[in-house]
């Protein structure tokens, strides 16, 4: 049985906690081509939408999900935003939880609405990511 | 509050725009740097088999390289307080030395006391890539939130 509207309010346990490295906010930025200087020198800022790369964490737990039989390969990605409650630097450590809010299923296709919570290991707010992801049941005609 | 300036900006002030060149090793290098590894954003063969025209860029990468816009602009990218895309068109990315350009514009769309929403447009090969792109940024003075003083 795949992924359906039953599912929108599944709350999967919190990822292990994250910790933001110096290294891969550069390689994270050399990906973006951005030169900002605060995302270099000895205490570096994440660029915002590093957060996807915390986010992506927490998808993986949708993705290997037998339940809701989904594929990565069949994933494109519908809309996204980011509400900052506080920057990442390096060296913070995160923990990433994900919500189903809402399942659209289509002939062929599912549209999920899901949530990453991105907070402190003390809860403390950090970052909400809410994205749209088309799913295909079978290649398009 | 005041709709109309901070610090000199209006709504209508435009940003200077940021062109990026997308080519397949920036999918490979944003694939290994994100940890996203869907294999439509490097994989032909894969890419059509699930009915697209070849290999995209990363949603997140366009996204991510679109905010330089805004973070070139304030300089301090931790003013950035929202931002939010749709995303209405995929980028093609061809298999040669040039890849796809993408040019990223932004003007201020709205003000409203210091908080300042930048509308952004993408446009790759002609087209819009991105669909109501927008970043909120408080142009305020900001208490940090920690000391991070070296």
């Amino acid at each position: 049985m795949p992924i359906t509207e039953a599912h929108a309010g599944r709350r999967y346990p919190p990822c292990d906690p994250y910790q933001v490295s110096a290294a891969k906010i550069t390689e994270f930025v050399t990906a973006l081509g951005d030169d900002n200087p605060r995302y270099r020198g000895e205490s570096p800022m994440a660029p915002p939408t590093f957060a996807a790369v915390i986010s992506a964490q927490a998808w993986d737990q949708l993705f290997s999900d037998p339940e809701l039989e989904l594929s990565l390969g069949r994933i494109v990605h519908g809309d996204q935003r980011f509400t900052f409650m506080r920057p990442l630097h390096a060296g913070d450590v995160v923990v990433a939880t994900v919500t189903i809010d809402k399942v659209r299923v289509r002939s062929g296709s599912e549209l999920i609405s899901a949530t990453v919570d991105i907070a402190s290991r003390d809860g403390e707010p950090v970052c909400t990511a809410q994205a749209t992801l088309a799913h295909s049941r079978k290649a398009a005609a | 509050m005041k709709a109309t300036v901070v610090d000199g900006v209006e709504v209508g002030t435009t940003l200077p725009v940021v062109a990026v060149r997308f080519t397949r090793e920036r999918l490979v290098r944003y694939a290994g740097a994100s940890t996203d590894f869907n294999p439509i954003h490097y994989s032909e063969h894969f890419a059509k088999q699930v009915g697209l025209p070849g290999v995209i860029a990363h949603g997140m990468l366009t996204m991510g390289a679109a905010l330089r816009v805004v973070t070139n602009w304030v300089g301090d990218p931790s003013r950035v307080i929202s931002y939010a895309v749709r995303f209405t068109r995929p980028v093609l990315v061809p298999d040669d030395a040039d890849g796809v350009e993408v040019e990223f514009s932004g003007s201020v769309s709205a003000i409203d006391g210091s908080l300042v929403t930048v509308s952004i447009e993408a446009i790759s090969d002609g087209r819009k890539v991105l669909g109501a792109a927008r970043a909120e940024v408080d142009l305020g003075v900001r208490v940090p939130h920690r000391d991070r003083e070296p």
